[in-house]
């Protein structure tokens, strides 16, 4: 499913598989097995199970989530939350009693920025010249 | 020149309204042709003689579920003029009144906009909402653009126009009983989803009437088709809604 509507909400009575995609915001309160991916917010409520990847610019985790999660501006686990799976994020904020057991990735903006280091002339296990350690001559 | 299709009237006081209707339209200069429904004409019938007779605009006169019906006969080949009369409250805020002669004047300033609709198959259509209200709680069953499989438990779903479904829910959760015997009220679980997409299959258990205005229109199992920007109306403001 996806579509530029108004937003999608998974109520508490709902249970979902596949690949729920939408434009705008996500809410989850019921079951879903599959994808959320949505290009603004996922909400993942307190009486939600989620088993699957999550994907969101901003991502609020109060319920349960097993897969990865990729929130591309903010990640926010709750009290109430558990994850269990990988997380990738630029801002983490993890509260009191909120339950993470995974893997975390923050990418930042330095490492998008930065120039890569120039490549050694020399080759790894390449006996060293002393003429090469020798600085030079000012 | 509009064609006019009037639904039968409920009451003495709806066919005077008629009348006054008819004096309306004659000195506003946009008296058509006037056809009344009832058993022996149908509004199916009376929309394709207007289409026949080539008529690109037909005036629905009536309620929420006769607008949509005529809705659905015009569809593609005419623009549908509304007033609302009766029980007509989607049909007002759809075309920005509920007052007979502020709608007389909107046909006759002709200002249209285009709306979505839904094709619920075989061949009827969903322009006004909805609904399915079973008498008590009832499982629904979807799939969503092909990739989106679900259920829900509800009380009441509403289809709308640009294939967004709504599915409400409340039961009680029974709390658990204090040495098997006592017990403190139960709690209220409420429920409310919304989803859309552009086809839509549900199926329910057991099979259950989609209404508009109360009158059914179609029943479960069925497939739901998005028609985007399918219907033009007369409307107080043009504009692609």
């Amino acid at each position: 499913m996806e579509t530029n509507g108004p937003g999608t909400t998974v109520g508490v009575n709902v249970a979902l598989s596949g690949t729920l995609k939408d434009q705008n915001d996500i809410s989850v309160f019921g079951m879903v097995e599959g994808e959320v991916v949505s290009e603004k917010s996922v909400t993942i409520g307190q009486t939600a199970q989620v088993k699957g990847p999550v994907k969101g610019e901003l991502v609020t985790i109060a319920g349960v989530v097993r897969g990865a999660i990729t929130a591309s501006e903010k990640l926010e686990l709750l009290e109430t939350g558990k994850v269990f799976g990988s997380i990738s994020t630029k801002n983490l904020v993890i509260h009191s009693g909120g339950i993470f057991v995974g893997k975390s990735d923050m990418p930042t903006d330095e490492e998008s920025t930065e120039q890569p280091e120039p490549e050694s002339e020399i080759e790894p296990g390449e006996p060293v010249d002393e003429e090469t350690l020798i600085p030079d001559e000012e | 020149m509009y064609y006019y299709i009037m639904e039968p009237p409920s009451s003495r006081a709806v066919r005077q309204t008629y009348q006054r209707l008819r004096d309306l339209l004659t000195s506003l200069g946009i008296a058509g042709e006037m056809m009344a429904a009832s058993p022996a004409r149908t509004p199916e019938e009376l929309a394709m003689m207007g289409l026949e007779r080539g008529y690109s605009t037909i005036v629905a006169v009536g309620g929420d579920a006769f607008v949509n019906f005529i809705a659905q006969t015009i569809i593609g080949q005419a623009v549908l003029g509304i007033i609302p009369i009766g029980e007509a409250q989607q049909s007002a805020e759809l075309i920005g009144t509920n007052n007979m002669k502020t709608a007389a004047e909107f046909l006759k300033f002709r200002r249209l906009s285009t709306f979505n609709t839904v094709t619920a198959d075989p061949d009827s259509l969903i322009f006004l909402d909805a609904v399915i209200e079973p008498p008590k709680l009832a499982k629904i069953s979807f799939v969503i653009d092909g990739k989106l499989r679900g259920y829900a438990y509800f009380n009441k779903l509403t289809v709308t126009r640009n294939l967004e479904i709504k599915i409400e829910s409340e039961h009680l959760v029974e709390p658990k009983k204090i040495l098997g015997l006592f017990s403190t009220g139960g709690t209220v679980v409420r429920s409310l989803s919304q989803f859309h997409g552009r086809v839509v299959r549900l199926t329910s258990e057991p099979d259950l009437a989609i209404l508009i205005d109360g009158r059914p229109v179609v029943r479960t199992p069925l497939q739901l088709r998005l028609n985007p920007n399918s219907l033009k109306v007369i409307t107080k403001r043009g504009s692609i809604l």
